[in-house]
């Protein structure tokens, strides 16, 4: 299992369109990833779930990936809240 | 058939145009379903059911997705794709159906209510406007459960009336051909709006239409222009609008023409046509309209779709619209969200036309507004002398000043780290207070141009809100108040010698155009699609002949007066 903190740095929050790429990007992992944010769990490749976070700029979360390609997908997921959630390619 | 008389009802403009047609209504997707028990022998069923269904309605938005060159819309699809192959909801489907014996359906509509539930108790205004798409997400599924698709059998032209409309109902609507469409909800970045205006549909939005007196079958009117909606017009009024449509289609087909011509009046005097502009998709028609550069760029759009009002979004959008200009100049309106246009923090105050907007809020919003400045002081380092700054909502001039101040700040710190940016920026204010109007000669000095806004400029001088049904008759730009103002304005740049714009829904009326270049404002800026008749008409009269006008208009007592002093200028 592997763990780390991120801080949402995009002006709006994480919202529609962040969720929308988070959870694009976390799927392509076989890995489980959960989201904890103000004692509140979610499943991170849920968008609703994470839609209902509504966290906003400066939230801080703890994403936490459990599964093969743990360390993979953490790095990619985390690289996203470093890039604002700009580059879905990523 | 029985007499029925016309009843009007009045919304916001959404998406332009005039339509007219048959009702046909949108019935509410959202029907309870009741809970219902089944047995242990048909749980095999029902999770076979939601499979297909599933399957299914991913394969119907999959084929949406394709629509040919719709803006946005792959990503609101794939968004909507996501939303029906969730994890955690797949999970609590099954549950409920397999251990709860919930129905396909109840474990549908109950695990998709209690998301939508939570995004709308949300703070967040996005939030709230995203649980239609959710609720239409909800309802495809319960629909294909039942092995009837949702089938709408609207026809080509009707006209229709919904609540709200999810994007994949807009999608579909459209692909019918409709009309025209009203709704009750909506926003201006809400789905459906964004996508009626892309595909030039009209539209009006927070029209409050009575379902119980509103009939399918019955004729309706919209004009997306001003909000008006009128339902089961006499004949009278449908051959008024009918004939409006059609003038305007061959008046503007007409006025093309003249868009290519020289911006030259009759006796050979200059103007400048400009574009008011919002969308990229509004880009490629400038030109054949006649536009010359953009005399006010709208950021709210742009800021609000791209995420977190990002450096780099905004120097792309930017340098999009300056390319496409040419050789023109664009002024940008920074940031002016609040009044109709809500931004978090902004809900809820009891007169938001009053409230914290336009400069107010940037100066509150730091973070935001250096952002913005930073990306256009580095376009103007590629396209230098190109840009104009225009500040919303200045009701002091001491907001000036301390924009002035960030302007400064965000200029030295791309001078240290060696960014290419253009220093001088002219830095105009918006004309829409009336405290600015009267103190125009002491913001002349401040300002480097004055462009006027005469939309809010007369909400705020009559003192009337127009999405206010039963005063909205009352809002008249033309009224005399307004011409005074609009008059003092520009004596007191000429006196400075600052040049003045209009980039109000004003400018775009070919007989206040006339008007006001009688008043030696030769700076117009409109939507585009005004352009070519407000030209033909300046390039066929004299500057002479806009004098006159203007002198009577000025002198005018009251509205009638004005009304009727530029009667005789709307036959051309």
């Amino acid at each position: 299992m592997v763990k780390k903190v991120v801080e949402v740095k995009n002006e709006a929050g994480l919202h529609a369109r962040p969720a929308s790429v988070l959870v694009k990007t976390a799927s392509r992992f076989k890995a489980d990833f959960t989201i904890k944010m103000y004692g509140y769990a979610v499943n991170g490749k849920s968008i609703l779930g994470v839609m209902t976070l509504a966290a906003e700029h400066g939230a801080e979360m703890e994403l936490i990936f459990e599964g093969e390609d743990e360390q993979e997908a953490l790095e990619q997921v985390a690289a996203l809240f470093e890039n604002k959630f700009h580059h879905q390619q990523l | 058939m029985k007499e029925i008389k016309p009843k009007v009802l009045s919304g916001r403009p959404a998406a332009q145009g005039i339509a007219i047609g048959n009702i046909w209504i949108l019935t509410d997707d959202n029907k309870p379903v009741h809970p219902e028990k089944i047995s242990k022998k048909e749980i095999k069923s029902h999770l076979a059911k939601y499979e297909k269904a599933k399957a299914e309605v991913t394969e119907e938005y999959e084929k949406i997705k394709q629509f040919p060159d719709e803006f946005d819309l792959i990503e609101i699809m794939e968004a909507q794709i996501q939303t029906l192959n969730d994890p955690e909801v797949i999970k609590q489907i099954t549950r409920k159906i397999e251990s709860e014996l919930s129905t396909v359906d109840y474990a549908i509509f109950s695990t998709y209510n209690d998301y939508i539930q939570l995004l709308e108790a949300a703070d967040a205004k996005w939030a709230n406007e995203r649980t239609i798409d959710i609720v239409s997400v909800r309802d495809d599924l319960i629909q294909a459960t039942k092995e009837k698709k949702r089938v709408f059998d609207v026809k080509k032209g009707e006209i229709v009336f919904a609540d709200d409309i999810s994007p994949t109902t807009m999608v579909k609507l459209s692909q019918k051909k409709i009309g025209g469409i009203v709704m009750e909800k909506g926003g201006l970045t809400s789905h459906a709006v964004i996508l009626s205006q892309s595909l030039g549909i009209p539209c009006v939005m927070h029209a409050h239409w009575d379902r119980y007196n509103i009939v399918r079958g019955y004729q309706a009117i919209i004009d997306g222009s001003t909000g008006q909606v009128i339902v089961t017009p006499s004949r009278k009024q449908i051959d008024e609008y009918q004939k409006r449509r059609e003038d305007e289609r061959s008046r503007f087909e007409k006025a093309l023409e003249w868009a290519q011509k020289p911006d030259k009046t009759k006796c050979g005097s200059d103007f400048k046509l400009r574009a008011n502009v919002e969308f990229l998709e509004e880009l490629p028609k400038l030109s054949s309209h006649g536009a010359s550069g953009i005399g006010l760029l709208r950021t709210e759009t742009i800021l609000f779709e791209t995420d977190e009002f990002d450096i780099d979004d905004q120097i792309e959008f930017y340098k999009q619209v300056v390319e496409s200009v040419e050789e023109d100049s664009v002024t940008i309106r920074l940031f002016d969200a609040g009044g109709d246009k809500l931004i978090e923090g902004s809900e809820g105050e009891a007169n938001p036309f009053l409230g914290w907007r336009g400069v107010r809020m940037l100066l509150d919003k730091k973070k935001l507004l250096k952002r913005q400045l930073e990306a256009i002081y580095r376009v103007g380092g590629i396209y230098t002398g190109r840009i104009k700054i225009l500040i919303p909502m200045i009701s002091r001039l001491e907001e000036i000043r301390t924009l002035r101040l960030y302007c400064e700040e965000v200029k030295n710190s791309l001078e240290l780290a060696g960014v290419k940016y253009d220093q001088n920026i002219p830095i105009g204010i918006m004309v829409e207070v009336p405290s600015i109007a009267i103190m125009a000669e002491e913001a002349a000095k401040e300002a480097d141009f004055f462009s006027l806004g005469t939309n809010d400029l007369t909400q705020y001088t009559l003192a009337v809100d127009r999405g206010n049904e039963k005063i909205a008759h009352l809002f008249d730009s033309f009224h005399p108040a307004i011409w005074k103002l609009i008059k003092m304005t520009k004596d007191a740049a000429d006196k400075e010698g600052i040049s003045v714009a209009v980039c109000g829904e004003m400018a775009g009326s070919p007989e206040a155009a006339a008007c006001l270049l009688g008043l030696g404002i030769n700076d117009l800026s409109m939507n585009s699609s005004s352009i070519p008749k407000v030209k033909s008409v300046l390039c066929k009269h004299t500057l002479s002949e806009m004098q006159v006008l203007s002198n009577k208009v000025l002198g005018a007592r009251d509205l009638d007066q004005v009304h009727n002093y530029l009667e005789d200028w709307r036959e051309f």
